[in-house]
């Protein structure tokens, strides 16, 4: 088996009082698309910015793609590509100058790095906005920029910090679908998200709540491991003054209210769809409709920072 | 790290800082054209010399002698006449809004006082809003009636029988100036002024700003080195600010005459020098920025001590001398100190090696400190 | 507007000045610019910045070696503002004036005595380095002073010096001891007050312009002009403390009086406030981005308000497209009446021309700013 590309052993990292980072752990393989979850100021960027050498860590260490971020850090910047949750690159310049310039900035110059832009441009879809100011592209095309800027010089491993953060639901879907080119070829992937749909996507799945790694997992283990209950829906009308009523019931692990529906998470040994109807029902819901529903990333999610919160342990 | 991979990193910053300069077409002209613009207008606005005050006259006395001697006090051109006045408490009201600076007034008798051998005393109301203009016109009046008291002395001392009185001239000559006109004074200084709110706040405000957009942080995760991040930023402007003193000068020298003597080498040693130290203050001062507008605010607090203390408009001699000591630490002192020896005086390297160092010394220590400060930050 | 919705509206403004002088509070360097620079400024005016030269390095050549050439030699060293640094030949003078170690230098020549004794013209030479006009103006009139001193008594007239059949007593008005401050601290209010107003806004406002934060704002329910008008609160207020302060400070440290009456004062600060502040929105509006908007904060608010407001050079010298240009330039009016009302003790009767024009300008560049601002955000 080769060396894991990311290996972080009780990594921390404190701003005076405050500690961002708790003894974080964990390993990314080559070719992995590691995905990182949790909530803003659970310390997801802090992290990424140890891993890629630009914040020293207060304790702990890590070692990304064979160097330690805190003796080697300008190596490892030589062998990441890194596109930042802000967007960062320059607004007034057009589209190839800033390939041009970043391309340069990592020892590319000449016919190879007119080449490589080319290709990337094209890899990307932006064939042909060589000329458009960055600043002028829509939100889409800008993050297929600077995915393009990351890669110019063909790292092994890249960091993606909300890469797809206020770009629609198409857009996102290409751009994941870029995100698995690049794993099939060979680089590794650490991705950030709030999306926890597109978390699906990745392999396995880190999760952060108050700064410390509370789980780690493949979606699948998470789901299993945090929601082992049946995860039931329940629509209709009135279900927020019932949802109450509900919570009392016994066999109910919990009620979570999902847009105008209710997510129930039930011990499926005592409760199923019909009781939870006939139990809405009685308190006052108009319609109710009960059915099973597979667990989501969702799910997890609320349950880990439940527990975070002094909810219920799985 | 190799020279080329140096050289590569540089190169890539500097072109990109160009392209971002030379985009904007608002910076470009504040960049070039308005201090040539505010050298122009500086140096017409600007005239030391305190002439043609207005003057109005009280006559008490009437008398033919009073007469001629306001008169050729009013002509020789310090005051001018701007009109007569029946009494005193007019010439007051003129004085108190503001439509004469100065008021002569003869007290009834003094011409026949003055024929008769007894002292003859005028009197000169100054506004004394304006100190230097009150001083330059009190002393223009204290001087004419000083040379006929003179004269009137000796022409009585004569008239009783003393004979060939020695009398003591002084013969001025002036070097390098010689109708001692302001511009050539002003214009090299303003020169430097000018060039400090450029490039200063320039560089200041430069990587600020990349703080700001967030694009520093891309560019830290690159294998640029900060100091040549840092010298790329400053490279352009370098340029642009050589460009400045050479169309400053050629303003200087076309629209108002200050010549152009001394070595070029040497003007190009100054320029160099000080630019190095204008933009070094620049980088260092973004270094302790977040935003754009601390930087700004920096420059600023930075830049208006800097220029009055500069010896540009009001001269170093008449500081406290231990304030004099310390402009040394101020680089727009020496730039105008080299400027007007070398283009004025024609010094030579011998005559301003001392401010030639000290620029030096300021521009690279400034720089070093800058880019330490940079370094640390980085983590 | 009704009456309500005006209330909601100025409880609105209210609350976006609040917060933007929180903002302001909380930044020490825009309160070191608008509250320690007065105070800096004021220190370096009043003892750094004046145009009195002493102890100028003087060169003397005594080529005649006599009594009566050393005793004008000994009345150069005795005065305040020569100081005989060395002796040197006439021909080594260029080289002292090149590489600055003196200013001019006293030649008197073979023969002053001679000449003296026989009751004839003695000339004597002094070479000047006219580089530096105003020092060389200065030193001329007061070498000239003391050869005539020279002059008089070696002619015996010193009797004649003290009750002289002449002269001419000078009388100053408003500022006996001509003490520079007097002339400054009206100056430098038009000055701070021009900075802080049109730079600070301009700066703020283009800020957030780039940052994209401005058009969040006005999303909210918040109207446009309630937005524009809370951010320019703080600062008008920020101004007017200012002027406050120098104007104490000066009378503290300086002795600088306030003759007239304070409303004025403070009315005619208010009016150059305004026209500044509009100045400055329409300078941001204008300039897109913050490196764009200090430099033309410069160029059209700084450098006017040094050079052609009458703050230290006098208008009246200037020529005459110059002196049109400065009748449009505020700090000009608010030099003038400052200075009117500290050291004149002027009031409405003399200066309304100066308020009119004040209030002039504020209007145009109100209404300018705000069509312009309105435009852009439309």
């Amino acid at each position: 088996m080769s060396a894991p590309a990311i290996q972080a052993v009780e990594l921390s990292r404190r701003f005076g009082a405050f500690t961002a980072v708790d003894r974080v752990s964990f390993e990314v393989e080559q070719g992995e698309i590691f995905g990182y979850l949790g909530a803003n100021g659970a310390g997801k960027s802090t992290t990424i910015r140890m891993l890629i050498g630009l914040l020293a860590p207060s304790g702990g260490r890590a070692t990304v793609a064979g160097h330690d971020v805190a003796t080697a850090p300008d190596a490892v910047k030589a062998s990441i590509g890194y596109m930042s949750q802000k967007f960062s690159l320059y607004l007034d310049l057009p589209v190839s100058e800033n390939l041009r310039f970043f391309g340069a900035a990592y020892g590319l110059e000449g016919k190879a790095l007119a080449a490589r832009t080319a290709e990337l441009l094209e890899r990307v879809g932006l064939t042909g906005q060589g000329e458009a100011i960055t600043g002028e592209l829509p939100g889409g095309l800008r993050q297929r920029l600077a995915l393009a800027s990351a890669l110019l010089h063909r790292p092994p491993l890249v960091f993606l910090d909300e890469p797809t953060a206020g770009v629609d639901p198409v857009a996102r879907r290409t751009f994941w679908s870029l995100i698995r080119e690049l794993a099939a070829g060979g680089t590794t992937v650490f991705v950030t998200t709030h999306y926890l749909d597109e978390a699906e996507y990745c392999r396995r799945i880190g999760l952060m709540v108050d700064g410390k790694l509370v789980a780690l997992d493949t979606p699948a283990g998470l789901k299993r491991t945090w929601v082992p209950d049946q995860v039931l829906v329940a629509r209709g009308q009135g279900l927020a003054r019932a949802a109450e009523a509900l919570r009392r019931l016994p066999g109910v692990k919990a009620v979570s209210p999902f847009g105008a529906a209710l997510h129930v998470r039930v011990d499926p040994a005592r409760l199923d769809a019909a009781r939870v109807a006939a139990a809405l029902a009685a308190a006052g819901a108009v319609a109710p409709a009960v059915e099973a529903t597979p667990a989501s990333l969702e799910d997890v999610f609320l349950a880990a920072v439940d527990r975070g919160a002094g909810g219920v342990a799985p | 790290m190799s020279a080329a991979t140096a050289r590569r990193q540089l190169a890539a910053v500097f072109r990109k800082e160009v392209s971002q300069t030379v985009r904007d077409r608002r910076v470009m002209f504040l960049l070039v054209v308005a201090p040539l613009i505010q050298t122009v207008v500086f140096g017409f606005a600007v005239d030391f010399d305190v002439d043609r005050v207005d003057t109005v006259l009280v006559d008490h006395d009437g008398g033919e002698a009073g007469r001629l001697h306001a008169r050729r006090l009013l002509a020789d051109g310090t005051l001018r006449p701007a009109g007569r006045l029946a009494g005193v408490e007019e010439a007051q009201a003129d004085l108190d809004g503001g439509r004469a600076a100065a008021a002569l007034v003869l007290p009834p008798g003094f011409s026949a006082d003055l024929a008769a051998g007894r002292p003859a005393v005028a009197q000169l109301l100054l506004d004394g809003g304006d100190p230097n203009r009150a001083a330059v016109a009190g002393a223009a009046a204290s001087r004419y009636f000083g040379e006929v008291a003179e004269a009137e002395a000796r022409r009585r001392l004569e008239a009783r029988g003393r004979r060939d009185l020695p009398q003591a001239v002084l013969v001025p000559h002036v070097l390098y100036n010689p109708r001692l006109k302001t511009p050539p004074y002003i214009v090299p200084g303003i020169a430097g002024t000018l060039l400090v709110i450029v490039t200063t706040l320039v560089t200041a405000m430069g990587l600020a700003r990349e703080r700001e957009m967030g694009t520093l942080e891309q560019v830290m995760v690159t294998p640029i080195r900060p100091l040549w991040l840092l010298l790329g930023k400053l490279l352009p402007y370098l340029i642009v600010g050589c460009l400045d003193v050479l169309l400053l000068l050629g303003v200087g020298t076309w629209v108002f005459g200050v010549p152009l003597h001394g070595s070029p080498l040497v003007l190009g040693a100054v320029m160099l020098t000080y630019l190095t130290a204008t933009l070094g203050i620049g980088l260092l001062i973004s270094t302790v920025s977040q935003t754009q507008q601390q930087a700004f605010l920096g420059g600023f607090l930075f830049m208006m001590p800097s220029i009055l203390l500069s010896g540009v408009m009001t001269p170093i001699a008449a500081m406290p001398a231990w304030l004099q000591h310390l402009t040394v630490l101020n680089p727009v002192r020496h730039f105008a100190e080299v400027m007007r020896a070398v283009l004025l005086r024609g010094a030579g390297l011998g005559d301003v090696w001392f401010q030639l160092a000290c620029l030096a010394t300021i521009g690279v220590g400034i720089l070093w400190l800058a880019a330490v400060r940079f370094r640390r930050q980085l983590g | 507007m009704t009456r309500q919705g005006l209330r909601r509206s100025l409880v609105r403004i209210g609350a976006m000045a609040g917060k933007e002088a929180i903002h302001v509070q909380r930044d020490p360097r825009t309160l070191a610019l608008a509250l320690v620079m007065p105070l800096v400024m004021l220190v370096l005016f009043g003892y750094g910045v004046s145009t009195d030269v002493d102890h100028t390095r003087l060169a003397v050549a005594d080529e005649d070696g006599s009594e009566a050439s050393r005793a004008l030699v000994r009345a150069f060293g005795a005065s305040q503002e020569f100081e005989v640094v060395t002796r040197r030949p006439p021909a080594a003078a260029e080289g002292l004036f090149r590489a600055g170690d003196a200013v001019a230098a006293l030649v008197v020549p073979r023969g002053y005595q001679r000449e003296l004794l026989q009751g004839r013209r003695a000339e004597v030479q002094l070479l000047l380095d006219g580089a530096d006009a105003m020092v060389a103006n200065q030193l001329l009139a007061k070498a000239d002073a003391i050869v005539r001193q020279e002059s008089r008594r070696l002619a015996g007239l010193e009797l004649a010096a003290l009750r002289p059949p002449v002269q001419v007593r000078l009388w100053t008005q408003y500022n006996p001891a001509g003490r520079s401050a007097f002339y400054m601290v009206p100056g430098i209010s038009a000055f701070l007050l021009a900075i802080t107003a049109v730079m600070l806004t301009a700066l703020t406002i283009a800020g957030e312009w780039e940052r994209g934060s401005m058009e969040q704002l006005f999303a909210s329910p918040v109207g446009r002009l309630e937005i524009v008008l809370g951010k320019l609160l703080p600062y008008l207020a920020l101004g007017l403390l200012e002027l406050q302060l120098v104007v104490a400070f000066g009378a503290v440290a300086f002795d600088v009086p306030m003759r007239g009456p304070i409303w004025l004062l403070f009315l005619t600060g208010l009016l150059f406030l305004v026209g500044m502040l509009g100045q400055g929105l329409l300078i941001s509006v204008l300039a897109k981005n913050q490196l764009v908007a200090t430099q033309a904060g410069t160029l059209s608010a700084m450098l006017p308000a040094i050079i052609l407001s009458g703050m230290i050079f006098p208008v009246e010298n200037m020529p005459l497209p110059l002196q049109l240009l400065s009748r449009v330039i505020p700090a000009r009016y608010l030099v003038h009446a400052l200075r009117g009302i500290l050291l004149k003790g002027s009031g409405v009767a003399e200066l309304w021309p100066d308020l009119l024009a004040l209030t002039l300008f504020a209007v145009a560049v109100v209404t300018l700013a705000t069509r312009r601002f309105k435009r852009r955000v439309a």
